[in-house]
């Protein structure tokens, strides 16, 4: 291991001294990030919820048509401006409407014996985000107000008297407000948008500080030196678990660096830090296989930082270091094994406070990665091999 | 001792003449190596041998084979066929003891430019194996021999083309190798600092170094080597000492008189002075060939004078240039 640490000391220093590590591997992203979070909304507070006006036809004596509208109207979120209209649908097509909602006469009495009751929501063609929500409240509010109307028809259908059923009603209401709503993470959420900006450069420029490691080995084949290595009684095998192990190391420390300068610049959270750990050592590990893939590819020092920085875009674009890609079928399950998104998923796993429990399926997927690019790195070729 | 020359048979090339007899004392021992590369047969049949503090040359034009064979010997490249001991041990790819026995300086600058002199020889130094006191000894040592003890702390990036082949030579010297492989040492060197590298490699050979030497400048391979192999198209055509070589050509020195008057009565004279072997008339001059012309000059010009108003003398003396046509049909240099 003796000449494996002589190899690895001396090209860190190389990097150091060139300072391309530091420029490419953590300025340039840090950079990347600054302007990507100024140009991308990466957070909830930079989305603006226009007010909604709704046009609502809806029977004056159904008790529980009155309280949707009301609580519709009560919203704080953003300002719900309620207009009576005999034909929401028409003010919704005039444009004098965002948002029509129709609800036929009966809804109570309906509710109430468990019948099937048809309410109807006309979206304009230029509402927002907000006339969207709004549909989601209403769908929301009926679907409580149905819950509790078919209990107490049960309860009166089982031979209750009505006055016991409407208190039976009446504890399910409360104890349906008993319940305190906090907001919440889930173990596999998605990462915030600010979160997953880190996260995916991270990724990408992962791939270009592992590529160090590559574009050394092949300019030591270039300049002549990787011949003099191996005149030298070392193993073979020594010279390219050096310059892996140099990769593996800079991109350690510059996917540390990264994660955690993008962390405190803006305010995001990744959560347990040994699992956090866990998953840099990972992807690290598949963006160092597939550099053996591309010793093997390439014969210049030119062709290796081409290959290198094709793959690094496709790999950190599919992975969503720019914006999210979704996918399913086939397509889905290529950008599943993207080591780039694995780390993200992984990310978002650890932020949502998942552990390393939690993080079986991401760092499965990275390691397989790794063992697959080993597997085909010693499938090809060596194109650069010395004569 | 005549120099022989490789028969063109098959399977004669296993008594090539550049490893008469390997002895026990051979530093390194090449028997019948071939290499190919898909159809091309870059190597083809090489054997040789060379003692401890003898200087071998490999003499050649680019693409001969001469980068090829010394891959093998280094240890870069496994022969597909023959073998290669160097020190008494087999040298291949994957060996390692065996390589240290060996201080290869490739024909590339094998050097980091990014880091100094000094830095670049502790760096190798230790992958040879070196550590403290003798590590230290070692770098200030071949600093010395390559003459670059001053400029140790200098970036090699703003070393000069010839400080850089220098330090390249400093690097195969620095574990005491039994045999020292230079591969074109002095291509793109300032006359200077060739010189200093033939002194370096002279000295180095006085100390009892082996040293196989590849190289096309003729006059190199004069001036260094004990013995040289020429090698063209992979094989080694003949080898031996430069003077062995040099009467395989079959021909002694030439003399050219040019000037007025007769040309016929001239030669005449001139071929019944000692030492001359024969005198030719050509359109214009006469043409002599003589054993030792240097020696016999005075007495050629003496004999000539008698019949001729001279205008020109020239003495033309077989070289290695001369053998290699000879042996290849084509110049050192094509």
């Amino acid at each position: 291991m003796g000449a494996v640490w002589t190899i690895v000391t001396k090209d860190l220093q190389q990097r150091l001294r060139d300072k391309s590590v530091l420029i490419f591997s953590i300025a340039v992203p840090l950079a990347l990030m600054t302007v990507l979070n100024l140009v991308i909304p990466t957070s909830a507070d930079d989305v603006e919820l226009e007010p909604v006006t709704m046009a609502a036809s809806i029977d004056a004596d159904d008790e529980l048509a009155d309280v949707v509208v009301s609580s519709l109207a009560g919203l704080s979120v953003f300002q719900v401006t309620v207009a009576d209209s005999e034909d929401p649908r028409a003010s919704v097509d005039a444009g004098d409407a965002d948002l029509g909602l129709i609800i036929p006469p009966g809804l109570t009495e309906d509710l109430r014996s468990g019948t099937e009751h048809s309410v109807q929501m006309v979206i304009g063609d230029g509402a927002g985000l907000s006339a969207n929500i709004l549909i989601a409240v209403t769908d929301g509010l009926l679907s409580e107000m149905r819950s509790r109307s078919v209990s107490a028809a049960a309860a009166i259908e089982a031979g209750l008297a009505p006055d016991v059923a409407a208190q039976l009603a009446q504890e399910e209401v409360d104890a349906a407000g008993a319940i305190t709503a906090e907001e919440g993470e889930a173990s596999d959420q998605q990462l915030t948008a600010g979160g997953a900006l880190i996260a995916g450069q991270a990724g990408l420029f992962l791939m270009f500080t592992v590529g160090f490691g590559v574009l050394s080995m092949v300019a030591e084949r270039e300049s002549g030196t990787l011949a003099r290595l191996r005149s030298m009684p070392i193993r073979p095998g020594s010279i390219v678990l050096a310059k892996a192990l140099g990769a593996f190391v800079l991109g350690v420390l510059a996917t540390a660096v990264l994660l955690t300068a993008g962390s405190l610049m803006f305010g995001v959270a990744f959560g347990n830090v040994g699992a956090v750990g866990v998953l840099v050592l990972c992807a690290v590990a598949a963006a160092t296989s597939l550099t053996f893939i591309v010793v093997r590819l390439a014969r210049t020092a030119e062709q290796a930082n081409i290959v290198q920085t094709i793959l690094a875009l496709v790999l950190g674009m599919s992975g969503g270091a720019f914006f999210p890609i979704a996918a399913s079928g086939a397509l889905g399950a290529v950008l599943d094994v993207n080591p780039i998104a694995a780390f993200t998923r992984g990310l978002g796993i650890t932020a949502g406070g998942g552990g390393l429990s939690d993080l079986t399926a991401p760092v499965l997927t990275l390691l397989a990665f790794a063992a697959i690019c080993l597997l085909v790195s010693r499938a090809i070729p060596d194109r650069g091999e010395t004569r | 001792m005549v120099a022989d020359r490789v028969s063109d048979e098959p399977g004669t090339a296993t008594s090539s003449p550049a490893a008469p007899t390997p002895s026990e004392q051979d530093v390194l021992v090449v028997t019948d190596v071939e290499r190919r590369f898909g159809d091309l047969k870059a190597v083809d049949g090489v054997s040789l041998s060379i003692r401890p503090g003898e200087t071998f040359g490999l003499l050649g034009p680019n693409g001969a084979g001469k980068t090829t064979t010394i891959t093998m010997i280094a240890g870069l490249l496994a022969p597909d066929r023959g073998t290669i001991e160097v020190a008494g041990e087999r040298m291949h790819p994957s060996a390692v003891a065996v390589k240290r026995h060996i201080g290869l300086v490739p024909q590339d600058l094998a050097l980091y430019p990014d880091l100094k002199g000094r830095e670049n020889l502790r760096y190798f130094a230790r992958l040879q194996g070196l550590r403290g006191a003798d590590l230290k000894h070692r770098v200030d040592e071949v600093l010395e021999v390559v003459g670059l003890a001053d400029r140790a702390k200098d970036p090699v990036k703003e070393y000069s083309g010839g400080m850089k082949r220098r330090l390249n030579i400093a690097v195969g010297l620095l574990h005491r190798p039994s045999l020292l492989i230079l591969d074109e040492p002095t291509v793109g060197v300032d006359p200077q600092s060739r010189n200093a590298i033939l002194e370096s490699v002279e000295a180095l050979a006085g100390e009892g170094m082996a040293v196989l030497y590849t190289t096309h400048y003729m006059e190199e391979a004069e001036r260094l080597c004990d013995r040289i192999a020429i090698i063209d198209t992979g094989r080694i055509q003949a080898a031996g000492t430069r003077s062995e070589l040099i009467r395989l050509l079959g021909s002694s020195d030439q003399v050219r008189l040019s000037g007025t008057g007769d040309l016929r009565a001239a030669s005449s004279a001139v071929a019944q002075v000692r030492g001359v072997e024969r005198a030719d008339v050509t359109d214009s001059e006469v043409l002599v060939t003589a054993a030792d012309a240097p020696a016999a000059l005075a007495a050629i010009v003496t004999a000539a004078s008698t019949h001729l108003e001279l205008a020109d003398v020239e003495i033309t003396r077989p070289d290695l240039e001369q053998v290699f046509l000879h042996l290849t049909g084509k110049a050192l240099r094509d």
